[in-house]
This record gives C-alpha cells, sequence and structure tokens, in this order.
C-alpha cells in the first residue's frame, strides 16, 4: 500500500519560491498517483485568494495549477479555519474548493499521513 | 499514532512558535532544536505556555543548543537530547513533522 | 529503520548542520539513510563552490565526505538547483553558464526521487527553513 504525505504550505504566494516549491511536490507525487494531502496552513491560506494580480509583481500566478490539482488526482485540500479567521478571510474568500478545518481537526489530520512535510 | 514535530525558529521572532502548539495532538511530542530552545528561557510567554501543555505532550530539546545558549534554569519536564536520542525520538514516533 | 533526510537550508544555515549531525546518528545507529534529498535553498548545501570562512565549519565539504564515505544515494532538485545557480555539466553546457558547480558524490535529479524514496522509507526528516 502507498504511504501517504500531507505537504503543508504556509508561505504567502509571493514571498519567495516556497509557496511555488511547495505546490511542486504536490504534483510530482500527483504524477505517480500517489495519496496526498495539500494543507494551507497561516499565510499560505492568501495563496488561495479570489482576484490576485500575480502580473503586477511579474509573478507567476498558481490560481490556475491550484485549480487543476483535482485533474492531477489530489483533491484532499484543507485550510485552516484559524488562519483564515487571523486574516479576516473565510470560505467565500477562496478561490478554491477546501476543507476547513479547526486545530483538532488539523491535529487529527496531520496524524493520518504516513509523512508530513511543511514547507 | 503519534507527531514529532520539531520547531527551531525563535518564538520571538518568528511565528511557528505558535501556530505549532495549538495543533500538538495530546500523545504528540515537540522537539525545539537551534533558536526554538529560546523558548524554555524561564518568565517568558512561550516557556508558560510550554508549562501549560498537556502532561502526555512529551517536551525534548537539544542538549547542544541549550548548551551553546546557557539558558539557565530549564522547566522540569523538558528531556535533552543529544543526536543519538534525536535519532531515537525520531523513531518512536510515527512521523515527523518540521516546521521550516 | 530506513530513513530519507531532506535538506532545505544552505550550508552556513544551523539546519545544515544539525541535519548532518542527525544524519551521522542515523548511521551510527544502525539505521539506514534511503536517500538523502537536498531542495529549496538545500541545494547550496551541495556546491562545490562554497569557501566556509577559516575559523567556520565548512559544512558543505562536510556533507560531500559523508555522502562520499558512506556510498549514499546523495539528490539534489534539479529545479530549485538551476533556480538557486547550483548546474552540473550537463546543465551548465545545456544552459551555457559559466561554471558547473554541483559537488561530489550529488546528483540532479526531479521531485520524483523524494517520492521514490519516501515511498520505501519508515520516516521522512527535514531540515531547514528560512
Amino acid at each position: 500500500m502507498a504511504r501517504s504525505m500531507l505537504i503543508i504550505s504556509r508561505q504567502a504566494p509571493w514571498a519567495g519560491p516556497s509557496a511555488r516549491e511547495a505546490l511542486d511536490i504536490v504534483l510530482a507525487g500527483g504524477a505517480f498517483e500517489l495519496p496526498l494531502g495539500l494543507l494551507f496552513l497561516d499565510d499560505g491560506v492568501f495563496q488561495l485568494t479570489k482576484a490576485q494580480q500575480a502580473a503586477s509583481l511579474e509573478q507567476k500566478d498558481l490560481t490556475a495549477n491550484l485549480q487543476a490539482l483535482p485533474l492531477f488526482g489530489i483533491d484532499s485540500l484543507f485550510v485552516a479555519r484559524r488562519s483564515l479567521a487571523e486574516r479576516n478571510l473565510d470560505e467565500s474568500s477562496l478561490a478554491l474548493p477546501v476543507e476547513i478545518l479547526d486545530d483538532a481537526g488539523l491535529s487529527t489530520l496531520i496524524n493520518r499521513y504516513d509523512h508530513v512535510i511543511t514547507i | 499514532m503519534a507527531t514529532l514535530h520539531l520547531l527551531s525558529h525563535s518564538p520571538f521572532s518568528d511565528g511557528r512558535f505558535n501556530s505549532c502548539l495549538p495543533l500538538l495532538g495530546d500523545t504528540d511530542a515537540l522537539l525545539l532544536a537551534g533558536d526554538a530552545t529560546y523558548a524554555l528561557t524561564a518568565g517568558t510567554k512561550p516557556a508558560t505556555e510550554l508549562e501549560q501543555l498537556p502532561e502526555q505532550v512529551a517536551l525534548f530539546a537539544l542538549e547542544d543548543d541549550v548548551q551553546a545558549r546557557a539558558l539557565g534554569m530549564l522547566p522540569p519536564r523538558v528531556q535533552l537530547l543529544d543526536y543519538a536520542g534525536f535519532v531515537e525520538l525520531t523513531c518512536r514516533y510515527e512521523r515527523i513533522n518540521s516546521w521550516l | 529503520m530506513k530513513f530519507v533526510i531532506a535538506l532545505f537550508a544552505p550550508p552556513h544555515s544551523p539546519a545544515a548542520r544539525r541535519a548532518l549531525r542527525f544524519a551521522e546518528a542515523v548511521l551510527a545507529g544502525g539505521h539506514e539513510i534511503v536517500r538523502l534529498f537536498f531542495y529549496q535553498d538545500g541545494v547550496h548545501s551541495a556546491s562545490a563552490n562554497v569557501v566556509a570562512a577559516q575559523d567556520e565549519l565548512d559544512v558543505a565539504a562536510e556533507w560531500s565526505r559523508f555522502v562520499s564515505a558512506n556510498q549514499l544515494d546523495g539528490v539534489v532538485c534539479i529545479a530549485a538547483g538551476l533556480r538557486r545557480g547550483v548546474l552540473d555539466a550537463g546543465e551548465a553546457q545545456r544552459y551555457q553558464r559559466p561554471a558547473a558547480n554541483l559537488a561530489a558524490g550529488w546528483e540532479l535529479s526531479g521531485l520524483g526521487q523524494l517520492h521514490e524514496a519516501a515511498q520505501q522509507a519508515d520516516r521522512l526528516v527535514c531540515f531547514g527553513g528560512q
């Protein structure tokens, strides 16, 4: 049975390459059809907000890549409720359908996976 | 079932400490390394928060980091580890979540 | 137990030394290292071009020695390496860059190698962080 991996993405979309490099891990695993989960935590939730204009920073907009994740077999996307609340965001602020978890839910989530990488 | 969380940033200048603590499961463990060991400094908010973690959450710190920083009186619940102990600890918990 | 050890930090970072001492202890404890995977700024820890100060630990050199001495599988993520200017001879030529600086013992490859190793390993331990 394949070992599962949870990737926790904590950085804002343009805080350097971390958002992209976390997503690259997810996409690489998806290519092998591995059981993966992707959790957006802390500033990572900013990757999901609507109407971003990455071109203003001459940066790549990752929203399209994130929206395409289900096509790669990755549909276990999660967001921390606390991180949303701290940033005055809610489900309606987000560009993708995600499961929103509170602290206890996050703790349970992490403990369901064989490996975890937090970027 | 439990997770070993590894923190290596100072709780005073970085948000990882505050993000990590609410996510600790009842039987998870926390290992402080690098500047995260500053959280053990007596009389500070982070030290108080560590003290308030549930009893079953085991607290560890890397000995070389603690020694380097001459932190003074450590909370009684913290167990110091050398690298052999660190490796053993990673074998005891099912997964390791390093807060990179 | 089988370990994968991933490093995300450059050689002058405390995490790079910590990862090395951990890796040494893994082998000393009788365990196996399936693969070392250097990602993000960790690619710099596999650079042959780092010149550590005389009074500082040469962590990049120590990593290279460790990999060679123990005949370990040391992989540097190619995408992360390109982005940060850590290239082998092949990539330096492909992109017409003046130098190949990947240290001996390391190989540039894709993230698939991280996943492949993680599938074989009991434990994945990551070190680093900005």
